[in-house]
């Protein structure tokens, strides 16, 4: 597990793939947060549960637990408000459609822009503050 | 005791036989650790500018001048690295990516390999020039929609679509119906509907193939990306093309595009001297359009001997808003009309 600590602003990033999960946490550190990369879904469960974040990012396809499984288990934990950000090589709509449905607050596909999840991770932590 | 020392000897046969296997098992697996090892400790120095370079964190150019002057050694490992993050992330990073694999050769290099006479070295240079999105790279790719691996061909087909050129649409058309086992339908349409409206021409030349998958491929095109201008090509394959598969994706097409003037074409072949499959699609089709001229060719077909049209004909109907209640409110409501009903009632488009 790698842990970045910046402004305090705590976001959990849980990504199987090793490029990905160094560049988001990487990308968002520079922008100051403090960023707990994970390379599964239990060990995103198990950083969510023992200190919540103010946002989680989580990879659908994982092994063990899915994104989707974790996203269930946010939704029904003592902190169910924490957005989570689905960030997903899955694109068809009914994918979209099962994330949403299960609350997610945003899906980004795939390959994606840094840049743009950068946006999207500020407006919503914006949103919530 | 022949037998018996025979029997000895195949034992001993068979049992070096498993031998020799479990030691290039284990061969194989050392060397692939090996190369593996080799690679990471080759990547390890330039793996930090790689991450800043693909976040879109090197404003200053840093990172991307210390991956560009890599040592010649480390140069494969960077480039397959730069490939697989290619997949990964789009806009600038993605682009200062390309140019990284540019100033290494690694795009000539994948050029050169597109001729190669292993399989996974033409696919992987497929895959690379498809991922650069480099437009020069098309004229070069073509040629690998007729590799004798379907494998090539697919990734060929593949890396086409990532370029989006729409010069690609004609050739990746024309592989789906060529005779070396052509191209799948599904990675072609795929391909061609990210090219946009560029390839309108190139439909209506494919509703002019000669292979009936090519035309197939190219009516679906028509309706998902709703190109209006081939509609006549598509009434008169609906028409009289020898295929169905043609004739009924044409139908489709005709009633994504929504056009009311196709309206007629539609409601004729619903008649019953035309192929059943072909009458229900079309039936379906109406219900797409919505034109209220159609209603009384649909609620006609509410009496089919055929329960399934007569269900379509009534969903149909369902989608005409107060004219298509009309007809259905005047019609038995038993058997397909009530079980159409019910289900747009479920489905919400019926109170």
């Amino acid at each position: 597990m790698a842990v970045s600590m910046q402004e305090g602003i705590r976001v959990l990033v849980a990504d199987d793939d090793p490029d990905i999960r160094e560049l988001v946490e990487f990308k968002l550190a520079q922008a100051g947060y403090a960023v707990t990369a994970v390379p599964d879904g239990a060990a995103a469960w198990a950083a969510f549960e023992s200190d919540p974040p103010a946002l989680a990012v989580l990879d659908v396809m994982m092994p063990g637990l899915s994104g989707f499984d974790v996203l269930r288990k946010i939704r029904e934990s003592d902190s169910p408000r924490v957005p989570v950000l689905m960030l997903s090589a899955k694109s068809r709509d009914s994918d979209v459609d099962t994330g949403f449905a299960i609350g997610a607050a945003d899906y980004v596909i795939k390959p994606f822009s840094p840049r743009e999840l950068l946006h999207r991770v500020n407006t919503m932590l914006a949103r919530t503050r | 005791m022949i037998a018996g020392s025979l029997l000895l000897a195949a034992t001993d046969g068979v049992g070096l036989g498993c031998g020799a296997l479990a030691a290039l098992a284990c061969l194989t697996r050392v060397g692939r650790r090996r190369r593996l090892t080799r690679r990471r400790r080759l990547l390890a120095p330039h793996r930090a500018d790689l991450i800043a370079v693909s976040a879109g964190e090197d404003s200053e150019g840093a990172s991307l001048r210390a991956l560009a002057t890599a040592p010649r050694r480390a140069q494969a490992a960077l480039a397959e690295n730069v490939t697989g993050m290619l997949g990964k992330v789009r806009g600038l990073p993605a682009e200062q990516l390309v140019d990284l694999l540019r100033e290494h050769d690694a795009l000539d290099r994948a050029r050169a390999d597109l001729g190669h006479r292993s399989r996974v070295r033409r696919a992987r240079a497929t895959q690379l020039l498809g991922l650069s999105r480099d437009s020069s790279a098309v004229e070069a790719l073509l040629p690998a929609l007729d590799d004798r691996s379907p494998e090539v061909r697919a990734s060929a087909a593949y890396a086409l679509g990532l370029i989006g050129d729409p010069r690609a649409a004609g050739p990746l058309l024309r592989a789906t119906g060529s005779p070396g086992g052509g191209l799948p339908a599904g990675l072609a349409a795929e391909a061609l509907l990210g090219m946009g409206v560029g390839i309108s021409d190139a439909l209506g030349q494919g509703l002019r193939d000669p292979d009936p998958r090519a035309r197939t491929v190219a009516a679906h095109l028509c309706g998902a990306g709703s190109f209006t201008r081939p509609r006549p090509i598509l009434r008169e394959l609906l028409a009289g093309d020898p295929d169905l598969t043609v004739r009924e994706t044409c139908a489709v097409a005709l009633g994504r595009i929504g056009r009311t003037e196709d309206a007629e074409a539609l409601a004729r072949h619903t008649e019953a001297e035309h192929p059943l499959p072909l009458r229900r699609v079309c039936a379906a089709a109406l219900g797409e359009l919505a034109d209220p001229t159609a209603a009384p060719t649909l609620a006609a077909l509410l009496h089919d001997p055929d329960p399934r049209l007569a269900e379509l004909a009534a969903a149909a109907l369902v989608r005409f808003g107060p004219a298509g209640r009309h007809a259905l409110d005047a019609a038995d409501h038993r058997g397909p009309v009530r079980s159409a009903l019910t289900l747009a009632r479920l489905q919400g488009a019926l109170p």
